[in-house]
C-alpha cells in the first residue's frame, strides 16, 4: 500500500493561510502518535523473566563448544539484557507520546487564540490512514504503525531529525549534492515568523488547555507516571523525563504563542546546537549511523541535552536505535539465539485495518479494535470539547475522561487485542489497534451509547476474557465515561462535577 | 423485623491511615492511624469511588502526588489503593521517594491539626509489604501493587529466586530509609494545593 498523503505544508506562512497552517500543525502532532502508540504496545515491557531465562538456557544448551559451566551466567546476562532495554524501549516511547499529546494541546491553543477557532480534530482523524506521510517534509517517507524494529526507530528518527538529511542514493553513493527540505522545526520557525509579523495580539479569551494558576485552573498535564518508568540492570528505577517545567502554556499573546511553538521544537527535535547528533544514514544498509555503544551505554554528544540534562525525542529514539541495534548484533553473534526482538516483541502485522479484522471471521478481535477505535476518536472528541468547555467542565472531561481513557481504556483494549490472530497476506499476525476514524454520526445515538453497545458486544462474544467488562464492579471503568455529544456538549453524567 | 441500622467503616487507602477505632481492615485497631490495612480497593488512578480514595504516586500530577490520600472527589483518586510500602512517587521534586510515608505524615498533621492522637502503624513504620498484606487478607502470592506496566519495584532481575525476593527487599528498604531521612525536604519541595 502506498503511503497516503496527510497534508501539504505551505511554501510559507501567511495570515492568508494561517488557519490552514496551524490546522495542519495540529494534525502533524496528532499523527505522531498512533505510530508511537502502535510500537509501544508491541513491547512485552514486563514478561516472566524465569520463563524467558529457561528459554534462554534451552537455546545456549545446544550450541557446542560451549561449558555448561558457563551456560547460566550467559542466559542470565543475555535475560537482563532483553528484560532492561524492552522496559526502557516502552518507557522512552512513552515518554515521547505523552509530550506529544502535551504538544497537540499546545498547537491547538495556539490555533484557539489566534485563529479564534477551536482544533478540528475528528476531521484530521478521518483521513488519517496508515501508512501516511508528512507531506512537504522533505525527503519524504513513509510513516506505518507497526511492531517495534530498528526500521520502525528508523522512522522515528526521520519524524523528529533537527536537521535536514538526505537519504543515500540507490547506487550506494552518498550524494552531496544540498537538496531542498522541510523540517517540522522548520515549518514551525515560519509559524513564528508569521506570528511575530502579524499577530501581536492580545488575543481575545477562548477556553484553552491551561497550566495550574491558583484558585483557578486545575492541574492536567504530568510529564511523568509509572509507565515512563523503567529499572536498571540493578533493578533501580529510572525516570524517562526530567521535571523540566515543560508544561501547557496559555495563548494570549505573540509572546505566549511564541512560547509555546518553541516548546514544541525544543521537546520534539531539540534546538540545533553544535555538537549535536545529526541523522545520517549509512549509504550501504540504507539505515541511520547509530551511537557508539560502550558497556551497554549509548555515549551521547554534549549537544545532545538540553540545560536540564535531558534528551529531546530526537535523542531519545537515537538511544533505543543505537542500543537495540548493539544488542541485535550481539545477539546475532551467539549461535543457537534468534533475533534480540523476538524475545518481547509482539508479533504485530503492520498498518492493521479494521476491514482486514472484520474480514478474518474472528468477531472479538473485529469488535476489540472497533473498541479500539471508537476509544479513540472519542478520546479526540473529547479533546475538541474542552476547546468549547470552560475551566471547570474541562477538569471533568479531561480528567476523568480522557485521562481514564488512556491510561485505562485505549491500554486496556491494545494490550489485550493480541489474544487474537488473523491472516494477512500468507501470514499469521497478533493483533493490534488500527487507530482508524470510528463514525460515530453513521448512528443516532450518542458516541458514549455505540462505546457501551460495543463493549456488551465484546463481553459476549469473547467472556473469558472481556466478560468482567459489563460486572457491575467495574462501572468505573467503561459506563463511568463522560457523555460527550458530536456537538460538544457535556451530559453530566457520572461522575457529577465537582 | 425492624431494619437494623448498617454500620460502616471509615473508608480509607491503606495501613496507618484510619480516623478511628476499629476501622482498620481487620476491625481490630485500638486507636486512630493503627488500622492493619485498607478498607477500600482499587487498581488506579480514576478508578476510585469517594473523596480521599486516592493512593497516588504513579499517575497524576506533582500536586496530586504531594497529597496522597486527599483528594476532594469520586474518581480524582491519583493511584491504587492499598499503598505498599515499596510504592515511590514518579512524578515532581520526590520522585523516587515513599508515597506511603508521605500519606501518612499528611495525615498526622491533619490529626495533630485538631489535636487528635494517632497511634503506631502495626506493619512497621514504613507502610505494608506484599507479603504483609497477603498474610493479613489470607491471601497468597497476589500482587497488591496495583497500577503500571513498568513491572514491580519490589523485584530484581538475579536468578535465583530466594536471592532475588532477598535484593528487592533490600533494595526497598534504602528507598525507605532514605525517604525518611528527606521526608522534611519532601514536605518542604511540595507545591501547594490547587485544587
Amino acid at each position: 500500500m502506498s503511503p497516503k498523503k496527510l497534508f501539504i505544508i505551505p511554501p510559507a506562512v501567511t495570515p492568508a493561510n494561517f488557519a490552514d497552517a496551524m490546522q495542519q500543525a495540529i494534525a502533524l502532532e496528532l499523527a505522531t502518535i498512533p505510530t508511537y502508540l502502535s510500537t509501544y504496545y508491541s513491547i512485552n515491557r514486563a514478561q516472566d523473566q524465569d520463563a524467558l531465562y529457561q528459554i534462554l538456557v534451552g537455546q545456549l544448551s545446544i550450541i557446542p563448544g560451549i561449558l555448561p559451566a558457563d551456560i547460566p551466567i550467559l542466559a542470565q546476562e543475555l535475560k537482563v539484557d532483553i528484560l532492561v532495554y524492552a522496559n526502557k524501549s516502552a518507557a522512552l516511547i512513552m515518554s515521547v507520546a505523552i509530550e506529544e499529546m502535551l504538544h497537540l494541546a499546545l498547537s491547538s491553543n495556539v490555533k484557539q487564540a489566534i485563529v479564534q477557532q477551536a482544533p478540528d480534530l475528528l476531521s484530521i482523524s478521518k483521513v488519517l490512514n496508515f501508512p501516511t506521510q508528512l507531506d512537504g517534509h522533505e525527503p519524504e517517507f513513509p510513516i506505518n504503525t507497526a511492531k517495534l524494529t530498528l526500521n520502525q526507530l528508523s522512522t522515528f528518527l526521520q519524524i523528529e531529525s533537527p536537521a535536514p538529511f538526505v537519504f543515500p542514493p540507490d547506487n550506494g553513493l552518498v550524494d552531496m549534492q544540498v537538496v531542498p527540505y522541510q523540517t517540522i522545526g522548520a515549518f514551525y520557525n515560519d509559524i513564528i515568523a508569521c506570528v511575530e509579523a502579524n499577530y501581536p495580539g492580545p488575543y481575545a479569551p477562548r477556553p484553552q488547555l491551561l497550566p495550574p494558576a491558583p484558585q483557578k485552573a486545575r492541574p492536567y498535564y504530568s510529564q511523568n507516571s509509572v509507565n515512563t518508568v523503567y529499572y536498571d540492570r540493578n533493578h533501580n528505577p529510572q525516570f524517562a523525563s526530567t521535571d523540566d517545567g515543560q508544561e501547557l502554556i496559555g495563548v494570549v499573546d505573540a509572546a505566549s504563542a511564541i512560547a509555546a511553538m518553541q516548546e514544541i521544537q525544543h521537546q520534539g527535535e531539540g534546538n540545533i546546537q553544535p555538537d549535536q547528533t545529526r541523522l545520517v544514514f549509512d549509504p550501504v544498509t540504507k539505515m541511520p549511523i547509530p551511537l557508539p555503544v560502550v558497556d551497554g551505554q549509548v555515549h551521547f554528544r554534549p549537544g545532545d541535552y538540553d540545560e536540564n540534562g535531558e534528551l529531546s525525542h530526537f535523542a531519545k529514539f537515537m538511544e533505543i536505535y543505537s542500543l537495540g541495534g548493539y544488542y541485535q548484533q550481539k545477539f546475532a553473534a551467539i549461535p543457537g539465539l534468534t533475533d534480540f526482538f523476538s524475545y518481547f516483541v509482539i508479533n504485530q502485522g503492520p498498518n492493521p485495518t479494521q476491514a482486514v479484522y472484520d474480514a478474518s471471521g474472528n468477531e472479538a478481535l473485529a469488535l476489540c479494535s472497533a473498541l479500539g477505535n471508537a476509544i479513540f476518536t472519542y478520546i479526540l472528541l473529547m479533546i475538541e470539547t474542552c476547546y468549547y468547555q470552560e475551566e471547570s467542565t474541562q477538569f471533568a472531561v479531561f480528567m476523568y475522561g480522557i485521562h481514564k481513557s488512556m491510561i485505562w481504556l485505549l491500554s486496556g483494549v491494545g494490550n489485550n487485542i493480541n489474544k487474537y490472530n488473523y491472516a494477512n497476506g500468507g501470514q499469521t499476525y497478533l493483533g493490534s489497534l488500527t487507530f482508524e476514524y470510528f463514525p460515530f454520526e453513521n448512528q443516532l445515538s450518542s458516541p458514549k451509547a455505540q462505546i457501551m453497545d460495543l463493549v456488551n458486544k465484546l463481553a459476549l462474544a469473547d467472556p473469558k476474557n472481556w466478560g468482567w467488562l459489563t460486572k457491575p464492579q467495574y462501572d468505573n471503568y467503561w459506563p463511568s465515561l463522560p457523555d460527550v455529544g458530536l456537538d460538544h456538549s457535556v451530559v453530566p453524567n457520572v461522575p457529577q462535577i465537582p | 423485623m425492624a431494619d437494623t441500622p448498617t454500620i460502616v467503616k471509615e473508608l480509607h487507602v491503606c495501613m496507618g491511615l484510619n480516623s478511628c477505632k476499629a476501622n482498620g481492615y481487620s476491625g481490630t485497631n485500638s486507636c486512630a492511624g493503627m488500622g492493619d490495612c485498607a478498607t477500600i480497593n482499587h487498581p488506579c488512578h480514576t478508578l476510585n469511588e469517594c473523596k480521599g480514595q486516592g493512593g497516588c504516586g504513579l499517575f497524576g500530577t506533582t500536586e496530586e502526588f504531594c497529597f496522597p490520600s486527599q483528594n476532594d472527589c469520586r474518581y480524582q483518586g491519583s493511584c491504587g489503593s492499598p499503598i505498599l510500602s515499596s510504592r515511590f512517587v514518579t512524578q515532581g521534586p520526590n520522585k523516587g521517594n515513599s508515597v506511603w510515608q508521605l500519606a501518612r505524615q499528611r495525615f498526622e498533621a491533619l490529626r495533630a491539626g485538631t489535636n487528635q492522637p494517632v497511634g503506631t502503624p502495626p506493619g512497621g513504620p514504613f507502610g505494608p509489604s506484599n507479603t504483609y498484606v497477603n498474610e493479613l487478607r489470607g491471601t497468597t502470592g497476589l500482587d497488591y501493587s496495583s497500577c503500571g506496566q513498568s513491572g514491580s519495584r519490589h523485584c530484581s532481575y538475579l536468578a535465583d529466586p530466594a536471592e532475588r525476593a532477598m535484593a528487592a527487599d533490600a533494595r526497598v528498604l534504602v528507598m525507605e530509609i532514605t525517604s525518611a531521612a528527606e521526608m522534611k525536604e519532601t514536605l518542604s519541595t511540595c507545591p501547594p494545593r490547587v485544587y
